[in-house]
């Protein structure tokens, strides 16, 4: 895909408002996305993921809140450009999977003969090209889930919405499908993706936005929100434990045999801990724990 | 966009699937034998009188035969004049019961030769051509040209007035109706429920979801309604044109003045009607939140078709009843019941032209109403929606 697409945000949410009921499904929701990037919204059942995406979709008109492509407000036909894979899946169960596509891929204004070619080229890279003349309701769940992927695919989007794209799939697929996203994004394609597979969104988005009750808690890249994290010191001394406890800045956090977990206030120097870790008795292990996104996340919930 | 039109997209994806259906098959294979079948079942069990036979000995006897075609053409009666050249051969016809009689003409007298007896018609018919032919005679031999002569004998035309007539067969109109009524009904409800299924189908599997960022609502239920219309339409078609030829084929049927205007009125009521209560069809389906719902929320609809299916049975016990006039205009009800009336009786073109306005006119208001409740239900999840939450919340 062209260059063009890349690096400038392309799609960008702001104050994103909407209620259902007296309860607030997203609360000032903002965020931006760019072309060639893969930016995960994170949280948990009801923070707001879903909404988002709709919103983004036009499936759902918010209350309040501005959806902007390309710097002007999203409209009918740049939501032709945009590839949407629903939290449930939404196929014709009766129909054949080549048709399928391709009349999706026509309802997004290919021609017939584009569309099929489309189709039939994306069966292949998604492993599906000798089940291209079964009904859809034949193949097995994760083959269903890769024709859904291909629905939103197949008319080469500029922007794709993926509500939980990987929900119930084996390692295996996940793996394969993860691949074509990182290719796609690279190819300057921008990707608004949710899970709440945290080890999943660490490794494959380029930016993370957690939600929770509605409102962004967090948003950025993954170093960016480990940066927002406590100092966590993995701190092993051959010494009976309670040697930290007289130190000030500093909360032991869990002991799991191989080591006491530190967290450091702001203003603490390192240094003094292992000043007091050598007082205390030989240290076997000293050293920064580098925080996954399921800590940040706990982190950020728990505040 | 370089793309075809959405909503024939819509249609045609509609149209392929339901045309692959083998039952859109089996029902318009059953419906074609039905209206065959009663518009050639008549002819079947009556058949027309054989022709007589009138045998004409002779030059004098032969020159009557085109009086004697005209007399039988006036009176109503089917003959068939062989020419015979002698005595032994008019008794050997009489014998083979190829002919009935055998008429000789001879100066100032003629002789009706038969089996056993002559019926009354027969012997009034060759008793007026024979007069008819002496009177010619006596005519030309005072002295008239032909010309006067044919003033002389030219026939008075009779009409014919009576105090109680007679109603036309009343029977084969009101199958007619009966089949009118049925095909209408049938169809109007099995392509609606069609639509209604179609539409919770979409919702239910959520494809609404993905359909809708893509499509608009109104050209989704257009496409939606336009091609299940169209393969129903086709089925009709296919029914009527099998009537058609069937009535043309068979010559005396019982109802074939109807059958040409009837016949395509039940395809133009089928059009009217379907618009009508597909839309309405279509919000329905998407209230649901199961496809098990779909018989709940289209009953209040379908209610009203079957009730006019019902009433046709009584406009058949009365077809020229005040009130049937008036229910034939009610939109929900002249789909079935203005075609009864039309197989029933005499309906006026501006009543039928009436009908079938205000008919356009509510399935475009319906449609309207439908397409708001459509876009709002389509894609809210949660449980069924009633008819009245539907209105009310599509409003806000």
């Amino acid at each position: 895909m062209s260059a063009d697409r890349a690096a400038a945000p392309v799609l960008r949410v702001a104050r994103l408002r909407h209620n259902f009921g007296d309860r607030p499904a997203v609360d000032g929701v903002e965020f931006t996305v760019a072309g060639g990037e893969i930016v995960g919204l994170v949280g948990r059942n009801g923070a707001g993921k879903t909404t988002t995406m709709r919103a983004v979709m036009g499936i759902l008109q918010p209350q309040e809140g501005e959806i902007t492509w390309r710097g002007h407000p999203v409209g009918f036909d740049d939501r032709l450009r945009f590839g949407y894979m629903p939290e449930e899946r939404g196929l014709y169960p009766q129909m054949k999977v080549l048709p399928q596509l391709a009349y999706f891929a026509r309802l997004c204004g290919l021609d017939r003969a584009t569309a099929e070619r489309r189709a039939g080229e994306l069966l292949g890279r998604l492993d599906l090209a000798a089940r291209a003349q079964d009904q859809t309701i034949a193949l097995s769940h994760g083959n269903q889930q890769r024709v859904q992927l291909a629905v939103a695919m197949v008319h080469d989007p500029d922007l794709f919405v993926l509500d939980e794209p990987f929900a119930g799939l084996d390692p295996s697929v996940v793996d394969e499908l993860s691949t074509i996203l990182r290719t796609e994004a690279d190819g300057g394609h921008a990707i608004l993706f949710s899970s709440h597979q945290l080890d999943l969104v660490e490794r494959l988005c380029d930016r993370i936005v957690v939600l929770e009750h509605g409102r962004v808690l967090a948003a950025g890249t993954l170093d960016e929100l480990r940066a927002r994290l406590p100092r966590r010191l993995r701190v092993k001394v051959d010494a009976p434990p309670g040697w930290e406890r007289s130190l000030a800045g500093v909360h032991a956090e869990d002991d799991d045999g191989e080591g006491v977990l530190l967290d450091l206030d702001a203003g603490t120097d390192a240094q003094d801990v292992l000043a007091a870790a050598r007082a205390a008795g030989p240290v076997e292990q000293f050293g920064y724990e580098r925080g996954h996104l399921v800590d940040v996340y706990r982190e950020l919930v728990r505040r | 966009m370089s793309g075809t039109p959405t909503v024939w997209l819509v249609a045609r994806r509609e149209i392929d699937e339901r045309l692959r259906s083998r039952l859109i098959r089996v029902m318009t294979a059953i419906t074609v034998v039905l209206v065959v079948a009663v518009i050639v079942a008549p002819s079947l069990f009556h058949k027309p009188a054989k022709p007589e036979g009138i045998g004409l000995v002779g030059p004098s006897a032969q020159a009557l035969g085109p009086a004697l075609q005209r007399a039988a053409g006036a009176a109503g009666v089917r003959v068939r004049l062989v020419g015979l050249d002698g005595a032994p051969a008019a008794r050997a016809r009489l014998r083979q019961k190829t002919i009935v009689v055998a008429l000789t003409v001879s100066a100032g007298r003629a002789t009706a030769l038969v089996r056993t007896d002559l019926d009354g018609t027969s012997r009034a018919l060759l008793q007026a051509v024979v007069g008819e032919a002496h009177l010619r005679a006596a005519l030309a031999a005072s002295g008239l040209t032909p010309a006067q002569t044919a003033r002389v004998l030219a026939p008075t035309p009779l009409a014919v007035v009576a105090l109680n007539p007679a109603p036309p067969d009343q029977t084969a109109h009101s199958l007619a109706a009966v089949i009118a009524g049925l095909l209408l009904y049938m169809s109007i409800a099995m392509y609606g429920q069609a639509v209604a299924q179609g539409v919770a189908q979409e919702k239910t599997s959520r494809t609404a979801e993905v359909l809708l960022a893509i499509v608009r609502p109104s050209r989704l239920l257009a496409g939606k309604v336009l091609g299940i219309g169209f393969v129903g339409f086709v089925q009709i078609g296919v029914t009527v044109g099998a009537g058609l030829v069937a009535n043309a084929l068979v010559k005396r049927a019982e109802i074939p003045s109807t059958a040409w205007v009837l016949l395509p009125m039940v395809l133009l009521w089928f059009l009217l009607g379907f618009a009508l209560y597909a839309f309405a069809c279509a919000a329905a389906g998407a209230l649901v939140a199961r496809q098990e719902e779909i018989g709940f929320v289209t009953m209040p609809i379908l209610m009203v078709l079957v009730a006019s299916f019902l009433l046709m049975y009584v406009a058949i016990a009365t077809p020229n009843a005040w009130w049937l006039t008036v229910v034939s205009f009610v939109p929900p009800m002249a789909p079935v019941l203005m075609p009864v009336r039309i197989a029933l009786t005499h309906v006026p073109l501006w009543q039928i032209a009436l009908s079938a306005a205000l008919t356009a006119g509510a399935a475009a208001l319906v449609a309207l109403t439908a397409a708001r409740i459509y876009s709002f239900a389509l894609v809210r999840g949660g449980a069924k929606l009633s008819w009245g939450e539907a209105l009310r919340l599509s409003r806000s």
